[in-house]
């Protein structure tokens, strides 16, 4: 599987799947790498159990995601699918572990369509066991059609808790309640956007008919600020925003995002330049109409270069894929017009909905301010808010110096689930972030190193004595 | 005459410079710290922390013992902790060819004053049981241990700041002039006059050189390390193999450090680098090769730090020549172990004072020495 391609592509969802065809179909050798069994990324997971692949039949997404899995199968795009991609060097080459070991990828061009990850505005408790993600409901919903759960609460904010909501009454889960921070206002000024994609406006009204019906209590303007429980949730607290009122819920499981950000550790790593933008996550990755990045030969598309939703990343992969094949030679001027016309009006059109869904799920940085001193922030290294504060006044201006005062970040996940969230209290309006860093995912010594002998190792000359 | 600012300015915020500012306040000088980011963040807070003698070169030996010394009683002298663990040393050979090495490192190191002896491979099990019974023969060595590199900054920014030495962290120093009785240090936002000046910019001290027109050509190391998620105990030493390509070692809280000095890219003058995944696998290999039960550990992050080294691999640590009053320090093999001792024997110079053990100075290094 290692060797050379004309294009390597990272991230099988909508935006890398749909790049790779277009690679593919201007004539490119083009590799595939995705982390997950089969390409589909988040929003158009492969179905894994029988219940899933049938309710994936009635929805949808899941049509969606099975019609790419299958273009994907028709096309000569060479797939490496269960492969954690953990390093990239400048071009290009992608190392990456599947269960046959390490591979190395070589390409002159590479497109990252990494997607998105799930954010939390931590409060107390939210560490503990039963307290999941929002997107991870969605996850788990798409593979195996199951939740975990019984008394169930869905908070948050955005299209995601009424999607949720209504999968968790399909299997008989009725929520005690959704919590939206967002109120009837917020949703209104999203409907006229909503409204230019009536099919989606259509579906969402449907939802909210049946989570009507079934008598689900709606609270809006409102947000989970604690969770009780030592070794499992027992309940969470509710509170109204504009009232300060708080309520509690009983409730096993807690399903909670506060919107999504950009997987960009690629994207950094290999120095792309990026833009601060809320409404895209957090911070965007700096891309050309023809999504092609600040550096030469690297293209980024779909949430992963900023938050959009899936259906203008099946657009962006589209030109990502084309424009690679355009900077190869494969495809005239003209012929890159022609090809990736269709693309760019649609995109403008699905923009337009995707921003307001994008503001609805806009992470309050505000309420950052708001956490309490006790509140845990880095969950790997359990350091807390106090913890913060307290390094800030032996000195620490920087994320690295936060880092090393206190070990925020230092866990498996590298401060992929804390680093805004940490960097959001120690400077508001600053742009802080890690110094970006492979392993972009913990890796295995076992499958990095592989079986060997000693005299195969370059040990380099002595060092001088 | 004017009276200058400061009686010290010292020129690079690592643990060299650190250790030198905070010495001369606490003997009285008036001191300001200038760095370009924050405080030890390049080699001295990115290093992989190990306090031995088996990686030191023998003519350093003698000064990294006081420096271990030093190390081993921080809370006392720095009033902070580093985390400083010492424990036993032991370096491995798995051929013929290593156990040649060994053999002969042990003995110029031990001639220098280390307390290293050969030991066989029976012995090198029974100090550390998770080592691969493979070995052929193991150096060990009882003076040896380890600090958290990554706490220096805070430390030291704490005893500084009691030290009422003056910080000017981010502040990049532009260049550098003689006033009447000093030096003056030019910085964006203006600048400063100091009596004395110290260049103690790590792999940048060749640049500052060039501001009192000194060419001291300086190579850059690019050192690669790995650290491990936390694990279950797997070692209780400081692990090292004859060619002194492998330094590893578990901490309190369960991280394996891997290092040695496996090389990553990168480029001093634009002050990036890069860990390479050539040099990833190959590192951990070897440290799977050594202690055998981390192949099932995860490494969870691959980063690079500079190292400077001079011509022949000794300090740079003394006088600028031709420039009265102006002090360099830098280059230290094993740079972290012996830090905190070279920065005394240097403050030691600075305050008129002879330095209890010789410098290095950079004279040596300088074109034209020795041709006539």
């Amino acid at each position: 599987m290692s060797g050379s391609h004309d294009v390597i592509v990272v991230g099988a969802g909508p935006a890398g799947g749909e790049a790779a065809l277009a690679a593919s179909g201007a004539g490119l050798r083009v590799a595939l790498i995705d982390e997950g069994p089969a390409p589909g990324g988040q929003v158009w997971r492969a179905p894994r159990t029988a219940q899933a692949q049938a309710a994936a039949a009635r929805d949808p997404d899941g049509r969606q995601g099975g019609a790419l899995r299958k273009r994907l199968r028709d096309a000569s795009v060479t797939l490496l699918a269960g492969a954690e991609v953990w390093d990239a060097e400048p071009g290009f080459v992608v190392q990456c572990l599947a269960a046959t070991g390490n591979h190395a990828l070589q390409a002159p061009r590479l497109i990252l369509a990494t997607g998105a990850m799930e954010r939390v505005l931590p409060f107390p408790g939210w560490t503990t066991p039963g307290v999941f993600g929002l997107a991870a409901a969605t996850a788990i919903m798409k593979s195996e059609k199951t939740l975990p759960g019984k008394e169930i609460v869905i908070a948050g904010q955005g299209p995601l808790l009424i999607a949720v909501a209504v999968k968790a009454l399909e299997l008989g889960l009725r929520p005690r309640a959704i919590v939206d921070r967002a109120g009837p206002r917020d949703w209104l000024r999203a409907a006229p956007a909503f409204a230019a994609m009536p099919s989606m406006l259509a579906r969402g009204a449907r939802w909210m008919a049946r989570l009507k019906a079934a008598g689900v209590p709606i609270l809006r303007q409102s947000a989970v600020v604690s969770a009780g429980g030592c070794s499992a949730l027992d309940g969470v607290t509710v509170r109204h925003l504009p009232s300060g009122r708080e309520t509690e819920i009983a409730a096993d499981t807690l399903y909670i995002g506060n919107g999504l950000t950009p997987a960009d550790e690629l994207h950094r790593l290999l120095g792309a330049a990026q833009t601060r933008d809320r409404l895209r996550g957090g911070c965007r990755t700096e891309v050309d109409a023809d999504q092609r990045t600040s550096v030469p030969g690297l293209y980024a598309a779909g949430d992963g270069a900023g938050v959009h939703g899936a259906l203008p990343s099946v657009f962006q992969g589209q030109i990502a894929g084309l424009a690679a094949a355009r900077d190869h030679g494969a495809l005239d001027a003209d012929a890159f017009a022609a090809r990736s016309r269709p693309a760019r009006r649609r995109l403008a059109r699905a923009l337009r909905f995707a921003d307001a869904s994008c503001r609805l799920m806009t992470f309050p940085e505000d309420d950052l301010a708001e956490m309490p001193p006790d509140c845990v922030v880095c969950r790997c290294e359990d350091v807390r808010r106090s913890d913060i504060e307290a390094a800030m006044a032996s000195g620490a201006a920087d994320m690295n110096q936060l880092k090393h005062f206190t070990r925020l970040g230092m866990g498996p996940c590298q401060g992929r689930m804390c680093g805004l969230n940490a960097a959001g209290l120690l400077a508001p309006e600053g742009d802080l972030r890690f110094t970006p860093r492979a392993p972009v995912r913990p890796v295995s010594m076992d499958r990095l190193i592989g079986e060997f002998d000693y005299s195969d190792i370059p040990v380099p000359k002595p060092a001088p004595l | 005459m004017t009276r200058t600012d400061y009686d010290l300015a010292v020129i690079g915020g690592g643990i060299q410079g650190a250790s030198v500012a905070l010495f001369a306040a606490r003997e009285g000088m008036r001191v300001v710290l200038f760095d370009k980011g924050a405080l030890a963040r390049q080699a001295s807070g990115t290093n992989a922390g190990t306090l031995t003698m088996q990686m030191t070169r023998a003519a350093l030996i003698p000064y990294a013992l006081k420096a271990h010394e030093m190390w081993v009683n921080a809370p006392q002298w720095l009033g902070h902790d580093v985390g400083v663990v010492a424990c036993d040393g032991l370096s491995l050979a798995f051929t013929e060819a290593e156990e040649e090495i060994l053999s002969q490192r042990a003995e110029a190191r031990s001639a220098a004053g280390a307390p290293i002896r050969l030991v066989s491979s029976r012995e090198a099990a029974r100090i550390e049981p998770g080592v691969n019974p493979g070995i052929r023969m193991a150096s060990h060595c009882s003076v040896d241990g380890y600090a958290n590199a990554y706490l220096t900054g805070l430390a030291y920014r704490r005893a500084l700041v009691e030290a009422g030495v003056e910080l000017r962290e981010y502040t990049p120093v532009s260049g550098l002039g003689s006033s009447g009785r000093g030096y003056d240090i030019r910085t964006e936002g203006g600048g400063v006059t100091a009596r004395q000046v110290v260049l103690a910019g790590g792999v940048w001290i060749e640049p500052m050189l060039k501001w009192l027109g000194i060419d001291l050509p300086i190579k850059t190391l690019i050192n690669q390390l790995a650290v491990t998620e936390r694990a279950a105990p797997v070692m209780r030493t400081v692990l090292g193999i004859a060619s002194g390509l492998l330094s590893l070692k578990q901490y309190p809280h369960g991280t394996v450090v891997i290092g040695g000095g496996w090389q990553g890219e990168g480029d001093r003058d634009s002050g990036t680098h890069r860990a390479t995944a050539a040099s990833a696998v190959g590192n951990a290999r070897l440290a799977v090769h050594a202690i055998p039960s981390l192949r099932r550990s995860r490494i969870v992050r691959i980063w690079t730090g500079f190292e400077a080294e001079t011509a022949d691999a000794l300090p740079a640590v003394g006088p600028v020549p031709g420039h009265p009053g102006a002090w360099v320090i830098g280059s230290v093999h094993s740079g972290y172990t012996s830090a905190p001792y070279m920065a005394r024997c240097l403050t030691q110079a600075i305050l008129g004072r002879p330095p209890e053990m010789p410098l290095f100075p950079i004279d040596r290094l300088l074109p034209g020495h020795g041709s006539h």
